[in-house]
């Protein structure tokens, strides 16, 4: 572009902006299009909608994704006047008089830039505007990913990092911006700051970020290579994106981490997940504020809860085992509410004694006696009632007294013997004496018989990572009490803690027996919708079929074209690339290698999968077509001599751009809303449209 | 030898800033030479038969022709020591100890039923299973023995060493065949042993080959396999020769052995795939090979060894489907139609019933995939409301039940017609008729209606209709889709033909939803409709079948109770229909129990080796098995693992600033190691970090071999680098006596954990805690 004449390079400039402008004008004309409908809340808005209002209330949840996306998604909430105050109950419940509408244009604009992100990255790569052109108006006018960015969701956001850690990590390899230049510098940090943002909001954002470490990777294994500079110039690179890609992102990680604990102050519905030291940080929580003796002595009353994640307190009631489920004695359970019923007396193994200040320490025989039965917690060879590799664990005696199969011995995870044992933030084993098995809970419900609290048993393997309790409320009175405050968790801890409990529970969305999900294969042959909204205004998330289609072909036909390049390259029939084509196709290998990257690990993921995981991968598939359609509009005229191959061009152009626009405007009710009959019904509007049984409009 | 590689190195460096065109030409003239100098080599310690000259010239000009009918016997006296070895350690008290010993439970279980040849169903491949059985057979083994529980004596009858004979004996073999993959890479006879000999001195393989088991067969599968995937690269310059097709039709075999012994062969297999792939690819840069030469040398090479492994795969499974033909305790997983297929079992009832389901036809409704059960329904019915405050149609309740009961047989009936029947011309049901099921024993139809189902609430309820005379009508239509119609025509037939039932009212398909009710239903599983039609849950079967013979209600309902069969015809089923089956079923019934057993481990435990598996206690003393691998191997292994790679990470970057640091042959070598043993490492460990069934340590056997031999190899190269680059003998001298003392505490180790292999010698407490060196170690002390 250099050697172009001045005036060639302001008619290319101005045409550039024509074009960008364009594209632009159409998103956005697209986008906030009917974006007020429905005025009911529409599939996951329920979830996102009712997390953004939790965080204008400051209550505390728990969710499986990092906190970015629903933090903006309140941000945006609050700033346009939501007062937080809707329940976002369900699917299809109307707004009415709420202020829904400032949260849908946010989300919406963030989608609305992928379109011109996806321009610049393609524009940047090949230095083509025809490519850029198509591959911007394969992602316009799909009307998937349009339904998709105008709601109340994380798909939007995540979307739109996504694009910007690609435009970001495009721009900083370019070879039109000099390196350490200012611009330079403000794209390596905004493509850091983009990463950080995907990663915060979901965590396939890792994907990219992946992905952009082998761009960079490439980067400066090609910087390494040039013989004409020195070493230290890829140390200066390598040094460069480390603060850029790698600290920077850290921090700003650890910042939005830190935003979310400080907003979310108050005991909200996600107390329950977190340890007891963490609750007591929460205003509303029953542990805030609190104070109690910092030791456990023998005579002490206490709570035990369960360490494992959602687990609940050692809990025991005046009913007994039924028939045939092993001993008819006292039931033990445990039970996620506080009650009185959760309280333990915590006595020697031998005497009743409990005169004096003796500190339990690590090591010791104690027993347990239950307070309001007076029985004591007992374990013996039975099964336990549904893990049936476990023994069974009862209350057994009579006021406090029972037989050696109460006694249990004490550890603290991670201490030497004869470590005190403090309330709340000693984490403890109780190991049966006899038996050898150590007390844990399996999670499993009981039936109705133990008014399905869950199951205690005891568990002859003794690193059963659930076998692990703490003490959590602590009373006696001849030590002193100091406050809670002495347990606060530092941030650093809280950060962990959120950390093992998300990841805990992204493990645990494991598909039931039965149920149907969607499954990758489905994906990319856009074999099966979801409903976004029902009853009169249906709006129904499904791929543009033609774009989805065509965007297969073409990435076989890309895979093809490489192969083939690759194989006479390594045959010697090609010396050199056009630079243009060469161009076209490194870019295409890149955009090839994300799709990879952001569809490929579903495959080997065992929890709960759904169709719009596929998008991310979508807009790289988007981006390969139309690089391979601009490619092939260079290629194909060439058989047609000069004479037709102009003719061939322009009507293979206009033939791509009316079939695109075309179906857009064909399947465009799916997301703007369809009325009337289902399309399984000749009256229906829809009824040609249903190419597929699957799916479901 | 090393004058030759000087002045190539010295010709290479030069050529290096020039082209890469001809690069494979050296290649392949480098491959001779380096051959021919290990041949000269091999040569002084070898015994052979034959003249050396003669040998000699036999390989160095590839110009020379193969000569025919012309056998060169050659002893490898090593290979040979090292194969005794390796059955000295294998054998030595095969027979103790005379209980079942871990996992023995399951193939001693399956190999007992070979020879009962009662069909089973295992989610592995049958051929480990198979060479056990065949082995036992000869030793007149009869298969009466129940493997009831780990730990249950044997008794004397049983041919117990014949049993554990063959997975000793390929144990032994792993050794000398890695001694032999080590040559072949061109590496010293010195590195070869010591990588046979780390091999064998490792407990986890010394333990997990000397009981009932299948990793040391996929192991010598799999080496062997690759060890001939190398020796079929020395003939690329010789196509088409009949050593070529050997080698790699032995190594196919090999290969798809490994394959059959256990899926995780799959990995060995893609590993020779990329040998030979990364071999392919650089030829194509060749210039004396024209397009088509290469074209067609592709095209050979790709079918031989796709004919070979597809036959070899098939023979296994035909050889299993026709031994195993009579029923057995597993049937219950398969469908009607293969159970119907064995003999006994589901046969002895099914024989002599008629063929076409028509208009009268008393059927039973079997859910043919996933969890066996029958459609079935009671006197019961829905409560009105269930806990969530939902309300029901209180009508009779249908469910799925998994036990034979009179309440699971059916009646057919058109719509339209009243008397049930069945007289001539019989009135069959085709493919899209439309039908109604009358329960056999209440008369009532099954409905389905727009009302919530119980447990899946996203599901129409399906129920057995009672009019109350409310504003409720009957919804009792069905259309029959018959699924492979292609296969069996439009007509329903019994126990083959797969079929959905579709609600005509509500366009939804009648579902197992694999969920159970609660106590008023018995905890049997529920049955919905579902409108999402194409899925697994919704196919169903016909079972059993007979045609009504009379009108009276009485009557018919007696005719049920009582009915008896008279078999004439079995079902048969061809091999592919059964093998498809099989494979469909291995495919997606692969979620065992997923109990947390006490021994197992995680992946990222294995490299360290934090647990062990206890596979044996005897009940009167301390004496056990636990599979445990040798310590300071395992250490070694992993840490040679971090020195490889950093190496190829320096080497690499000083390659692309021109420094070379190595000759050319010597990277070659370097490079080679590390595609084949790290790659082969890496296929064989990191898939496992995407399973999700329960794992063991035995699971990293594979890995870990690959593993010790890339430690075998990359002692070699820092030799190497200490007599070629360094250059100072001293520290030569130094490294071999670290590395002779590093051998020896090796040895000294696995004498140490010895007894934990055999399970011979009764060990005191002490004996165990001091054996106990992590304590993440569970070993099994008894009481008193």
């Amino acid at each position: 572009m250099g050697e172009m004449a001045p005036e060639a390079a302001n008619s290319h400039k101005s045409s550039w902006w024509l074009i960008f402008g364009a594209v632009c004008a159409l998103t956005l004309t697209t986008r906030f299009y009917k974006i007020a409908e429905p005025d009911h809340v529409c599939w996951d808005e329920t979830h996102f909608g009712k997390m953004g209002s939790w965080y204008i209330n400051r209550t505390f949840f728990f969710d499986v994704h990092p906190p970015l996306g629903k933090m903006l998604i309140g941000l945006s909430g609050y700033l346009t006047g939501y007062d937080g105050t809707f329940a976002f109950d369900k699917p299809g419940d109307k707004y009415d008089n709420t202020s829904y509408l400032g949260m849908r244009v946010f989300c919406t604009a963030l989608g609305a830039t992928l379109i011109p992100m996806a321009f610049l990255i393609v524009e940047e790569t090949t230095q083509s505007i025809t490519a850029a052109t198509f591959a911007a108006l394969l992602i316009l006018f799909d009307v998937g990913i349009l339904t998709l960015t105008q709601y109340i969701l994380l798909d939007p956001i995540l979307l739109c990092f996504i694009m910007g850690s690609i435009l970001g990590a495009v721009k900083v390899s370019s070879r039109r911006i000099q390196e350490f230049s200012v611009s330079w510098w403000l794209w390596l940090i905004f493509t850091g700051t983009m990463l950080a943002c995907c990663v915060s909001v979901k965590f396939v954002g890792l994907f990219v970020v992946s992905l952009v470490g082998l761009m960079t990777t490439a980067d400066l294994w090609k910087i390494l290579g040039d013989m004409t500079r020195p070493v230290t110039a890829t140390v200066k690179h390598l040094v460069a994106r480390g603060i850029c890609l790698i600290m920077w992102p850290v921090i700003l990680y650890i910042t939005f981490f830190y935003i979310h604990l400080a907003v979310l102050n108050r005991s909200g519905n996600g107390d329950g997940f977190y340890s007891s030291a963490f609750q007591s940080q929460l205003i509303g929580n029953s542990l805030h504020n609190a104070s109690m003796p910092r030791q456990v002595a023998y005579g002490a009353l206490i709570t035990l809860k369960n360490h494992r994640t959602g687990g609940g307190y050692l809990h025991s009631h005046y009913h007994l085992y039924p028939e045939n489920v092993g001993a008819r004695q006292q039931q033990i359970t445990t039970y996620t509410h506080k009650d009185d019923n959760n309280k333990w007396l915590i006595k020697k193994y031998n005497t009743e004694d409990t005169s004096g200040i003796v500190v339990v320490r690590s090591g010791d025989l104690v027993r347990l006696e239950h307070v309001p039965t007076k029985r004591n917690l007992h374990s013996h060879k039975e099964q336990a009632p549904i893990t049936k590799k476990h023994f069974q664990v009862t209350g057994y005696g009579e006021n406090g007294t029972g037989d050696a199969n109460d006694v249990w011995r004490v550890s603290v995870v991670g201490a030497r013997d004869g470590t005190e044992v403090t309330a709340v933030s000693s984490k403890l084993k109780f190991v049966h004496y006899l038996q050898s098995c150590v007390l844990t809970t399996s999670g499993k419900q009981l039936p109705k018989w133990a008014y399905e609290q869950q199951e205690v048993s005891c568990n002859p393997n003794l690193r059963d990572p659930n076998g692990v309790w703490n003490v959590e409320e602590n009373v006696f009175e001849k030590l002193p009490n100091v406050s809670f405050e002495v347990y606060a968790p530092s941030f650093l801890e809280r950060f962990l803690e959120s950390h093992a409990v998300m990841f805990q529970g992204n493990a645990g969305l494991k598909p039931k027996e039965g149920e149907i999900t969607s499954r990758p294969w489905q994906w990319p042959i856009n074999y099966r919708g979801q409903f976004f909204s029902g009853s009169s205004y249906r709006v129904y998330l499904l791929g543009n079929p033609v774009i989805w289609w065509s965007n297969l072909g073409f990435l076989f036909v890309f895979v093809v074209i490489f192969a083939c390049n690759a194989i006479r390259q390594q045959r010697g029939y090609i010396k050199s690339f056009s630079e243009a084509n060469k161009d076209k196709l490194v870019a295409c290998a890149w955009l090839f290698l994300g799709w990879l990257l952001h569809y490929v690990p579903f495959w080997a993921m065992g929890r709960v999968l759904y169709f719009h995981h596929y998008f991310p991968a979508l807009l790289f598939n988007s981006m390969i077509t139309g690089i391979i359609i601009d490619y092939l509009l260079e290629e194909i005229p060439k058989f047609f001599g000069e004479k037709f191959g102009n003719v061939v061009y322009h009507t293979l152009v206009a033939l791509v751009l009316s079939t695109v626009v075309y179906s857009f405007y064909l399947f465009s009710p799916l997301t703007y809303g369809m009325s009337g009959p289902n399309a399984n019904e000749p009256n229906s509007t829809m009824y040609g449209l249903k190419w597929l049984d699957t799916w479901e409009f | 030898m090393e004058n030759i590689n000087n002045r190539k190195h010295k010709q290479k460096t030069i050529d290096q800033c020039g082209d890469n065109e001809n690069k494979n030409e050296k290649n392949t003239t480098e491959n001779v030479i380096q051959e021919s100098c290990k041949n000269l080599k091999g040569d002084v310690l070898n015994y052979s038969n034959d003249k050396k000259t003669n040998k000699i010239t036999n390989h160095i000009p590839r110009e020379e022709k193969t000569k025919f009918l012309r056998i060169n016997f050659e002893i490898d006296l090593l290979s040979v020591g090292l194969f005794l070895c390796g059955l000295l350690t294998r054998m030595y008290k095969l027979e103790e100890p005379k209980n079942i010993v871990f996992d023995e439970l399951h193939y001693g279980k399956y190999v007992s039923l070979y020879m009962k040849n009662t069909f089973f169903f295992d989610s592995h491949p049958p051929l480990g299973k198979q060479l056990i059985a065949a082995v036992a057979y000869l030793a007149g083994f009869d298969g009466k023995f129940k493997f009831d529980k780990i730990g249950s004596p044997y008794p004397e009858t049983i041919p117990l060493l014949a049993l554990r004979f063959v997975p000793a004996f390929f144990g032994s073999l792993i050794i000398p065949a890695s001694y032999h993959l080590m040559l072949e890479l061109g590496l010293t006879q010195w590195t070869s042993l010591l990588a046979a000999i780390l091999l064998l001195l490792d407990n986890a393989l010394l333990t997990q080959s000397r009981f009932i088991l299948m990793e040391s067969m996929l192991l010598f599968f799999a080496l062997f396999g690759i060890f001939c995937i190398l020796k079929f690269r020395h003939y690329y310059s010789r196509p088409y020769t009949p050593l070529w097709f050997f080698w790699l039709s032995l190594g196919s075999v090999s290969l798809t052995c490994a394959l059959s012994v256990k899926y995780v062969g799959f990995y060995s297999i893609c590993l020779g795939i990329a040998i030979i792939g990364r071999d392919f690819w650089k030829l194509l840069s060749s210039s004396t090979l024209s397009d088509s030469a290469l074209f067609v040398r592709f095209v050979v090479q790709s079918v031989t060894a796709i004919f070979i492994s597809t036959l070899i795969y098939l023979c296994i499974f035909y050889i299993h489907l026709n031994v195993l033909y009579k029923a057995g305790p597993h049937d219950s997983i398969m469908t009607s139609a293969f159970q119907a297929s064995l003999e006994g079992g589901l046969a002895s009832i099914t024989k002599g019933q008629p063929l076409l389901v028509a208009h009268g036809s008393q059927i039973t409704l079997r859910h043919t995939h996933g969890r066996t059960c029958w459609m079935h329904s009671h006197n019961q019915v829905y409560p009105i409301r269930y806990p969530d405050k939902r309300g029901s149609s209180h009508q009779q309740q249908v469910t799925c039940y998994s036990f034979k009961d009179v309440n699971n047989w059916w009646i057919v009936k058109r719509p339209n017609k009243h008397d049930l029947v069945v007289e001539q011309p019989i009135d069959v049901i085709n493919h899209g008729d439309v039908i109604q099921l009358v329960h056999g024993i209440t008369s009532r139809a099954l409905n389905s209606h727009d009302v919530a189902a119980p447990v899946s609430p996203q599901c129409q309820e399906v129920s057995c209709y009672i009019d109350y005379n409310v504003s409720m009508p009957a919804q009792n239509l069905w259309r029959v889709e018959i699924l492979n119609k292609d296969q069996n025509g439009e007509s329903w037939h019994t126990i083959q033909s797969l079929i959905r039932l579709i609600h005509v009212d509500t366009n939804t398909a009648l579902k197992f939803t694999g969920r159970q009710l609660p106590d008023w239903g018995f905890h049997q599983h529920e049955v919905a409709a579902d409108r999402i039609i194409n899925q697994d849950d919704t196919v169903w079967n016909v079972e059993e079948h007979r045609y009504t013979k009379s009108e009276d209600q009485k009557e018919r309902e007696r005719e049920l109770v009582t009915a008896e069969m008279i078999p004439t015809a079995a079902t048969s089923l061809t091999f592919w229909e059964k093998f498809f089956e099989l494979h469909y079923k291995m495919m997606f019934s692969g979620t065992e129990s997923v109990q947390n057993h006490m021994y197992s481990s995680e992946p990222f435990e294995w490299p360290l080796m934090s647990r062990g598996i206890a596979y044996w206690v005897s009940s009167t003393s301390n004496a056990q098995i636990h599979l445990i691998g040798n310590l300071l191997l395992w250490y070694s292994g992993t840490i040679g693992l971090l020195i490889y790679f950093v190496l190829l990470i320096f080497y690499l970057l000083r390659r692309r600033r021109l420094c070379y640091d190595l000759d050319e042959n010597t990277w070659e070598q370097f490079q080679l190691i590390g595609e084949l043993f790290l790659i082969g490492y890496l296929f064989h460990y990191i898939p496992y970090f995407f399973v999700e069934r329960t794992l063991f340590l035995h699971h990293y056997l594979p890995a870990f071999t690959f593993k010790t031999l890339l430690l075998a190899a990359l002692i070699e190269h820092i030799h190497y680098l200490n007599t070629h680059i360094f250059k100072v003998k001293f520290f030569n001298y130094i490294f071999i006596l670290l590395i002779s003392l590093w051998l020896l505490s090796i040895f000294y180790v696995f004498l140490k954990f010895t007894v934990l292999c055999y399970g011979a010698t009764p060990l005191t407490t002490n004996d165990i805690i001091n054996l106990r060196w992590k304590d993440t170690w569970d070993f099994i002390v008894h009481k008193n």
